[in-house]
């Protein structure tokens, strides 16, 4: 269950929306091909294994969860970035 | 040098004269001596040099809450602010910008420090300036207030040295610098090298800035901010913003001595170069800052040993910190043991665009009163930490040292990997110049236009001569264009829509010039963007975005695309491009002015070829931008176009060592100006001759040696006259004119490029044995052997370039 913070209305997600969400917001804001995206593609590691984000996305993806799901990341260890699977599971287990 | 055996024979006295001679020998020779007479300053810590100066020799600080900017939910409040309660009282202050109204009292005071009111209009007197971001206070004036019209011609960069040169009469060259926190160092670097070819007697240089939404949010965004007051070198947590105006006046030795002006110091080489690594973080090896203080000992004829103090960069960051601590290692640790080193950062905050002029100030006071400014913020914990980071270097804490000084640096590396090295000095130096100018040659051309992305689609619309008829076209580059030149999708998605145009046009043009960039030949390239609007559409959308989310909600993302040199510093990213690097604004003339500047670097051999671009987009908000400023009019003809123009210029010895094919020789170039507002832009007119007799005078040749005109006539009327009547006062006789506007658009700074294009190509037999003008009438191509170039700003100036036909026989 969550609550709506103030200004957004939030439907209840389960981790599979939460990803899917994740990936449109990764693809808008970074500008990264959805085809390249997949839930399990190392976000950070060097292409072609991974999809070579760097520092300026990571504070990009903390400032668009936040946004859109309410969940600040600020601080959180960097395993939680590993893919969109390790993403949208913490999103889910720490929207409010 | 060897040393004379002192023998009974050859006295003391004859062994200092020895010395004396030899030194004499290997001295600046006085053409080559720029000097600064006038010194002006506004900061946090003062209203004027004197206030400034007297609170850094305490250690006072400007840092504290920020006023000027909504801080509500973010992390970090602090700034240092400008206090001066007369900037409104500048005459005609409601249509500057606060950034204009802060260069002019720097401006207005280093002038009245050198003796002098005005320059008398004269085309050898200049104005540059840095800045940042430019009139970013007029972007969120003009968004929460409706759009006022009145704000446009505040808002780019391009608008500041206009008005310097508008109020004190300047009416040689007027230019903007936008290389971010090293605008301010390069724009003293150029008045030196303008003055040293003879193309100024007199400069007022420096850089501005005020503090504004954007940018702290920006940094906020980036974390960039530190929560504290900055520490640079100590807790280094992130940088503190600061406001400001630093100017100086530069003068050739000869035009000082004449008018018996008081010398501060000399103004020796100065080293520019890019780091080529990412778009916000410097490397972390220090190799780009290296290159640059390496560069400018060596312009400068001066060793480590001679270099008493620095001022750095230290803004504060871990990461340029800790570079800039390597790059003083590893150059200065073997070879001069009393070092001194501060960050004046740590005082008036970090004032971008306005630092490296702010910190000359500093540096050339610190030199003329032997005084080395701290860097504050240690406490007695800290000092031993210190210590071991600064090894046997005396970074100054907390209290300013007395200490005799001949020689003193001062660095700015900026985002975008941008690095500049000056040195200020009581010694002549040894700066020197080629004995013989080389010949520059076109090599390489680029073009991204609404035409189509390379240069076979303009050559097919300038044949057919197909008219323009869109009152609003857009360039764009996809997918395909990137592939062609090996830019990958990883790397493009972080550049705007400017930057990637800037990145197609000019990889086309190493392309088209078949110039690989390797290793070894990585800083003997350089880059020069000349653009008139900057990143405009960025911009403006993410101040639209603060007004809607707050100071706390800008983008990381975005943020970097927001400078103007950006576009520059991913150029050079994608190329290996690690030379001479610099971004520069001063309207639609930007593209033509980008190869004169190219041309000056390749003549003074701080290059062995220049990438000298012309850039600028257009968008639904460059358009709205441009309808209020009244272009779109019943009886005008303007066409608002966009694109970038890559060209490749290189010396002489460049193009044989490798066998290129140049398009055409770019033999001379002239600049002047008119300062006046668009309203009154008929009155500069007598600037377009004069820039055009500047040309002739630079190639050696007469106007009767022209045998055509490419223009800048683009559909307004004004233009249209002025061009009309420059021609007719210049030249006995009709001359073929041509233009590309008519079928390219007023594309600004790109089409001041394309028309230098246009010239090459007819010069270079690519558009044909049979050429048609603007009025129909055929020409033969072989009839063209000069063409002179031209291009306009809104603000009253010109640029115009004499390119000629390249005899095989000289190749």
């Amino acid at each position: 269950m969550q609550c709506c913070p103030v200004g957004k209305e939030r439907k209840i997600m389960n981790q599979q929306e939460i990803a899917e969400k994740i990936k449109t917001l990764i693809c808008e804001q970074l500008g990264i091909d959805a085809e390249d995206l997949t839930d399990e593609i190392p976000l950070f590691a060097d292409a072609p294994e991974g999809l070579d984000l760097d520092s300026i996305d990571s504070l990009e993806i903390i400032s668009a969860i936040d946004e859109e799901f309410g969940v600040s990341m600020t601080g959180v260890e960097k395993e939680v970035f590993y893919n969109v699977n390790s993403l949208a599971a913490y999103v889910a287990a720490h929207i409010a | 040098m060897a040393l004379p055996k002192l023998t009974a024979a050859f006295s003391v006295t004859d062994n200092a004269a020895f010395f004396r001679k030899e030194m004499k020998l290997t001295m600046t020779k006085n053409e080559n001596r720029c000097v600064v007479t006038g010194l002006g300053l506004i900061s946090a810590i003062g209203n004027n040099v004197e206030e400034c100066w007297e609170n850094v020799k305490k250690g006072v600080s400007g840092i504290a809450e920020a006023t000027a900017v909504d801080t509500t939910n973010c992390y970090a409040h602090l700034a240092a602010q400008v206090h001066d309660d007369t900037l409104e009282d500048l005459p005609d202050a409601q249509q500057m910008d606060r950034c204009v109204k802060l260069c002019i009292k720097a401006s207005g005071e280093a002038l009245e420090d050198a003796g002098l009111t005005d320059l008398g209009n004269q085309t050898s007197a200049g104005v540059i300036m840095g800045s940042c971001v430019g009139g970013v206070s007029s972007v969120e004036h003009y968004y929460r207030n409706g759009g006022p019209a009145a704000d446009v011609p505040k808002i780019p960069i391009a608008s500041i040295a206009p008005a310097v040169a508008k109020v004190y009469h300047a009416g040689g060259v007027v230019t903007n610098i936008a290389n971010a926190c090293a605008a301010g160092t390069i724009s003293i670097a150029y008045a030196c090298d303008l003055i040293r070819a003879g193309k100024a007697d007199i400069v007022i240089a420096g850089g501005t800035d005020a503090l504004a939404q954007i940018p702290f949010a920006g940094f906020l965004s980036l974390h960039a901010l530190s929560e504290a007051p900055c520490s640079p070198f100590n807790h280094c947590s992130g940088i503190t913003l600061g406001e400001g105006a630093g100017a100086i006046i530069i003068e050739s030795y000869a035009h000082a001595t004449q008018r018996k002006a008081r010398i501060y110091c000399e103004v020796l080489g100065a080293g520019i170069s890019s780091d080529a690594y990412h778009i916000t973080a410097p490397r972390p090896d220090g190799a780009g800052q290296m290159h640059a203080i390496r560069q400018s000992m060596k312009n400068s004829g001066i060793t480590p040993a001679e270099v008493d103090y620095i001022n750095a960069h230290g803004t504060g960051t871990a990461k340029n910190d800790e570079a800039e601590f390597l790059s003083l290692h590893t150059i200065f640790d073997a070879e001069n043991p009393n070092l001194s080193v501060s960050s004046t950062k740590s005082m008036v905050g970090h004032c971008l665009g306005a630092a490296g002029a702010v910190e000359a100030v500093f540096s050339i006071k610190a030199l003329t009163e032997g005084v080395v400014p701290p860097t504050v913020g240690y406490t007695e914990e800290d000092l031993p930490h210190l210590g071991e980071r600064a090894g046997q270097m005396d970074f100054c804490p907390n209290q300013a040292k007395q200490k005799p000084l001949n020689t003193v640096m001062s660095n700015s590396f900026a985002f975008g990997g941008n690095n500049a090295s000056i040195l200020f000095s009581k010694k002549a130096g040894n700066v020197t110049l080629p004995e013989k100018q080389e010949r520059i040659y076109l090599t390489g051309i680029g073009v991204v236009s609404p035409l189509g992305n390379h240069m076979d689609s303009l050559i097919a619309q300038l044949k057919a001569h197909t008219p323009m008829n869109s009152k609003s076209s857009e360039s764009h580059v996809d997918r395909n264009d990137f592939a062609a030149y090996g830019i990958k999708s990883s790397f493009y998605r972080k550049l705007d829509t400017f930057s990637q145009l800037q990145a197609v046009s000019g990889m086309q043009a190493l392309h088209d010039a078949n110039l690989t960039v390797t290793d070894e030949n990585a800083t003997d390239i350089g880059i020069v963007v000349g653009t008139s609007d900057g990143p405009l559409s960025t911009i403006c959308n993410y101040q639209e975005n603060l007004l809607e989310k707050g100071t706390a909600g800008g983008s990381a993302f975005q943020f970097p695309n927001t400078v103007y040199n950006a576009a520059g510093g991913y150029l050079s990213i994608c190329s290996g491009i690690r030379g001479y690097h610099v971004t520069l604004t001063s309207g639609i003339q930007s593209g033509l002015a980008s190869l004169a500047y190219g041309v000056q670097i390749l003549r003074s051999g701080q290059s062995k070829a220049i990438l000298a671009t012309g850039t600028d987009e257009n968008s639904a908000i460059v358009t709205e931008l441009y309808e209020k400023l009244g272009c779109f009019t019943e009886d005008s003809a303007f066409h608002l176009s966009d694109g970038s123009t890559g060209i490749l210029l290189e010396q002489e010895s460049s193009c044989h060592a490798r066998n290129a094919i140049p398009y055409a020789e770019v033999t001379g170039y002239g600049m002047a100006c008119k300062a006046t507002d668009f309203t009154q832009l008929d009155c500069s007119e007598p600037a377009c001759e004069q820039a055009i007799s500047l040309a002739l005078k630079d190639a050696g040749i007469s106007a009767d040696e022209i045998d055509g005109i490419v223009g800048f006539a683009d559909g307004l009327p004004v233009v249209q006259q002025i061009e009309e009547d420059a021609l007719a006062h210049t030249f006995a006789k009709q001359l073929p004119v041509f233009h590309v506007q008519s079928v390219a658009g007023e594309g600004r700074a790109a089409t001041a490029s394309l028309s230098a294009v246009y010239a090459a190509l007819m010069l270079s037999g690519k558009l044909g044995e049979i050429i048609s003008c603007d009025n129909g009438t055929e020409i033969a191509a072989n009839s063209l052997h000069t063409l002179l170039v031209l291009s306009y700003s809104t603000n009253g100036a010109y640029t115009a370039i004499i390119l000629s036909r390249v005899d095989e026989k000289e190749m």
